[in-house]
């Protein structure tokens, strides 16, 4: 597992798509702390991360595009599959190395409250319970792009896909207040990412919306595990 | 050290391998032979444990793929059919990458190094893999098989891609290798597999159909068994001599092909070689033997005859009764 999250690592700043990913989000970072800067007052830096969030989520399909269809494609994975390692440590190094560019850059998106809390006080509750949601949000969206990845061997349908459902997890709850359908609003509770990470975003570390990610995170790195142990099957 | 047990595997409704078995011993090289198609890669990539098999079993020594499959690919190194190389990465990176990834015990440095000076890729060792010539990212695939020493090699064509000096290079790598371990490769070159290989398996549409030691594999399988002969003597006694030697089916003369010198084709015994008594022959007649020659198949006839009539010319050397049976049903 450590070497293939070593080779992950070296593969997203190898090429430029780490470099990349990072910068954008960093870049969209400072543009919003700019008009933090230009309305002078912190309370509105909540909405900064809650924006950054949505971009977050859009670069997500990016990081994880590559991460199983690669090998496929390329067939590096004969020589994953060959070797002495469980498919269930492949794929848990690959979804920690997405994992890991994605923290790193929600991480660097801190840097501009830190450098404002030496002038000011920004409300680091908040600002902490946003960078918590988006990490595990994030993490749990991660390990379903990493799965949607293991269903292809191509790195454009698997960004597609897992923009689709990225996009559709962000907007199921809009969906459900216009529908007046009991199960349908049901349903949508059970599987709503956004009422679990509103509970970080207003400054609450809700132990039961983080084990809801987890799990997520959990069920698809086995179902991914599982996409490929069957592909020997077919 | 290898075994396979009726191994068939199903893509779907296309059989791709049919009840495929064979043993492979300790430190023995075998050649994997077969068109494009014929199950090659699928049997390599069942015993590697990248593919399952349908039905059937694959033990590597003693060890069942299935129960220990961890323990097993710790025994194999593999070189599939395309290198499965990281583009991005370079040599030096690539082999540490698969050096962890097999969690090999060697010490590294040394190990590297003594894989890189073997198939000769020390002056490609800092650059970067999806630079190299096909030749070098072969030989980079083969190093990788290498890496943590295992004691079951399984390449397929190895040596695709490389120029006629590097393929020598390369058999003769894998020649030495196949002294202290257990080689199994694929190849559809047949001088390739006649000069590395100690036994030769032929696969056809998924079906095993020849299965013998190289060096007698042709001979066994030859229908007929015939030496052609150019001698200069009277045409009707040297043909009469020869019918009375020991063993001999059928002499026909073919004419004269040179000024009094004929041809003669002697037809012998399955298991006869009475060469050395037509020499004989000939010397006390004092008829100067001008050439003799084996007219058993060539490997190469051989291939041609088991893999493009099918099943119908399908032979088995192996003491499998009941599979012989079947097939020589078959061929009746």
């Amino acid at each position: 597992m450590k070497a293939i999250y070593k080779r992950e690592m070296r593969a997203f700043f190898n090429a430029p798509v780490g470099y990349v990913c990072v910068a954008v989000l960093i870049a969209l970072y400072g543009f919003m702390y700019l008009q933090v800067m230009a309305m002078g007052s912190t309370s509105v830096i909540g909405s900064v991360y809650s924006t950054m969030f949505t971009f977050g989520m859009m670069i997500i399909p990016i990081i994880t595009m590559r991460s199983m269809s690669d090998d496929q494609k390329n067939k590096t994975d004969q020589a994953l599959l060959t070797a002495p390692v469980g498919v269930g440590s492949i794929v848990l190094g690959k979804f920690l190395a997405c994992v890991t560019v994605f923290g790193f850059a929600s991480t660097l998106g801190l840097l501009p409250a830190v450098a404002l809390s030496f002038f000011s006080s920004p409300p680091w509750g908040e600002i902490v319970g946003y960078y918590l949601g988006t990490i595990l949000y994030g993490g749990a969206m991660v390990s379903i792009g990493v799965f949607i990845s293991s269903l292809t061997i191509s790195q454009i349908i698997a960004a597609i896909g897992t923009f689709v459902v990225a996009v559709a997890l962000m907007y199921i709850d809009n969906l459900a207040s216009v529908s007046s359908n009991a199960v349908f609003h049901a349903i949508v509770g059970w599987i709503s990412f956004n009422s679990r990470y509103t509970t970080f975003t207003q400054g609450m570390f809700s132990i039961s919306s983080a084990v809801f990610f987890l799990s997520v995170m959990a069920v698809f790195v086995f179902l991914t595990a599982r996409r490929l142990e069957s592909r020997r099957w077919n | 050290m290898v075994e396979v047990r009726n191994l068939t595997k199903r893509y779907g409704v296309n059989l791709a391998l049919d009840n495929v078995s064979f043993t492979v011993e300790e430190g023995t090289i075998v050649g994997f032979l077969g068109p494009n198609g014929a199950g090659k890669s699928t049997t390599m990539n069942i015993i590697t444990g990248y593919l399952s098999a349908t039905s059937g079993e694959v033990l590597v020594a003693g060890k069942n793929t299935l129960d220990e499959p961890l323990e097993v690919k710790k025994l194999i190194g593999y070189l599939p059919e395309q290198p499965p190389l990281y583009m991005d990465m370079t040599v030096k990176e690539y082999l540490n990458f698969m050096y962890d990834l097999k969690k090999a015990k060697l010490p590294r440095a040394q190990h590297l190094q003594e894989i890189c000076q073997l198939v000769r890729i020390e002056e490609v060792f800092n650059r970067l893999v999806g630079n190299l010539s096909k030749g070098y990212k072969q030989r980079v695939g083969i190093a990788q098989a290498l890496i943590g020493n295992p004691p079951v090699l399984i390449l397929d064509e190895p040596t695709v891609g490389l120029d006629p000096k590097q393929i020598i290079e390369i058999r003769d790598l894998i020649k030495r290798l196949g002294k202290n371990h257990t080689v199994i490769l694929s190849s559809h070159i047949l001088p390739e597999v006649q000069a590395i290989c100690e036994r030769i398996i032929v696969v056809n549409n998924g079906r095993l159909v020849a299965d013998g030691a190289t060096d007698t594999l042709a001979h066994d399988l030859s229908k007929d068994h015939r030496l052609l002969l150019r001698a200069e003597g009277p045409e009707r006694e040297m043909v009469h001599a020869l019918r009375a030697l020991p063993r001999i089916v059928e002499v026909v003369s073919m004419g004269e092909k040179e000024p009094g010198v004929y041809e003669i084709s002697v037809e012998t015994e399955p298991t006869a070689d009475p060469r050395k008594d037509i020499f004989a022959l000939m010397v006390r007649k004092g008829w100067p033997l001008m050439a003799l020659k084996n007219m058993d198949l060539t490997l190469e006839d051989l291939f041609l005859q088991l893999t493009s009539t099918d099943a119908a010319s399908a032979v088995h050397t192996e003491e499998t009764a009941v599979e012989d049976a079947e097939i020589f049903e078959r061929r009746e």
